[in-house]
């Protein structure tokens, strides 16, 4: 491929003010529906970025390992303003999320004398594992169109959560079988 | 030694990086498997709570790894962590969709997404699985993860910050419910 690295249109954002939205979701990006808030910022109220590019980025964001939301501004990066355009994201989207995270673990330690507090933190745990509970309902939803699909999850969450195989290897094993099953029905 | 420690969260991290389909919830059974009965760098209580600081806290979920590295081993055992878990899933993303977004039509392209999707939703049951072994909480861990669950369900909108206080404040009230009971 000898595709040009893609100069900045002219109208192409200032990495400054790239960074200064994704510094601003990653701050403000409490729990999921991330993606969501991109693409009102990205495709309709800045209108860098057209629909269907948004949205292909999001299949290869969510297909790869890593955190959908910062895989996707490095997708936007990359297509507005090439490979300093794709770290100007993810450095703005994470610095914030960075600072937070270790500023409220000392905070928790602050109150950790609180008798209370690891009742409150049992009870925000267990929220959270709804939260992912209902990514899993959504993800074996999509899954039911096609059956070895409902498989690949039931094993993959045998083996790791029930048996308790290492995670990396189940992975390099199922992957492939996966990937070539859905090559086969497509 | 701290340099040795720097490097055993790089080693521990980096691989996981790789393995994150469907983001930090796919590897939180491995990272708790590495931390706690590996490494032994925190006991379970510890991830319970660095788990519900880094939900709590802004951010992807992965984030946890950045807490604890800090836990580990200060502000360098956070960066290292977070750069151990960001920049090989990031690299890898930008090369793949740099090289494949022309060929997004392909059919080894949708074989891939499709194929990619189930293994990362297994992987995230793994972990509510993990997660709920180590938490220990009986019908009150079922019942505020499935009243979370619901809420988000029936109502998408509804501020995950404000979901994550009610199962705190469902947890105090039912730890005080049990104290009073067993008082009489």
């Amino acid at each position: 491929m000898t595709a040009p690295v893609p100069a900045p249109s002219p109208e192409a954002p200032h990495l400054r003010s790239l960074f200064l939205l994704c510094f601003k979701v990653g701050i403000l990006s409490f729990g999921g529906g991330l993606s969501g808030w991109l693409y009102r910022e990205f495709v309709l109220r800045k209108r860098w970025i057209d629909e269907e590019d948004f949205s292909s980025s999001l299949a290869i964001s969510q297909m790869l390992p890593g955190a959908n939301v910062v895989n996707l501004v490095i997708c936007m990066g990359e297509q507005l303003r090439g490979p300093v355009g794709a770290l100007t994201c993810v450095l703005g989207f994470l610095v914030g999320p960075f600072f937070a995270v270790v500023g409220l673990c000392q905070l928790f330690d602050a109150l950790s004398g609180y008798p209370l507090l690891p009742v409150i933190s049992d009870g925000v745990a267990f929220a959270a594992m709804g939260l992912l509970i209902i990514m899993c309902i959504h993800g074996v939803r999509r899954a039911m169109r096609f059956p070895p699909s409902v498989v690949t999850i039931a094993v993959t969450a045998v083996l790791v959560g029930v048996f308790r195989l290492p995670l990396i290897p189940v992975v390099c094993v199922i992957a492939p079988v996966s990937v070539a099953l859905a090559w086969r029905r497509i | 030694m701290r340099f040795d420690t720097l490097v055993a969260i790089a080693l521990v991290f980096i691989p996981f990086s790789l393995t994150s389909i469907g983001g930090g919830g796919a590897i939180v059974a491995g990272i708790q498997h590495e931390t706690v009965s590996v490494h032994a760098w925190v006991n379970s209580r510890e991830f319970l709570d660095l788990f519900a600081v880094s939900r709590a806290a802004p951010g992807p979920g992965m984030m946890l790894a950045t807490v604890i590295g800090w836990r580990v081993a200060g502000w360098l055992g956070a960066l290292v962590a977070t750069l151990a878990l960001f920049v090989p899933s990031s690299v890898l993303c930008y090369s793949v969709f740099k090289l494949t977004n022309n060929h997004r039509d392909k059919k080894w392209h949708r074989a891939m997404r499709e194929g990619l999707a189930p293994v990362g939703i297994g992987l995230i049951i793994a972990g509510v699985l993990s997660l709920f072994r180590l938490a220990d909480g009986g019908i009150v861990a079922i019942l505020i993860a499935g009243l979370s669950c619901a809420i988000l369900f029936w109502a998408p909108r509804f501020p995950v910050l404000a979901v994550l206080a009610l199962g705190g404040l469902t947890a105090v009230l039912a730890s005080s419910l049990d104290t009073w009971l067993s008082t009489l």
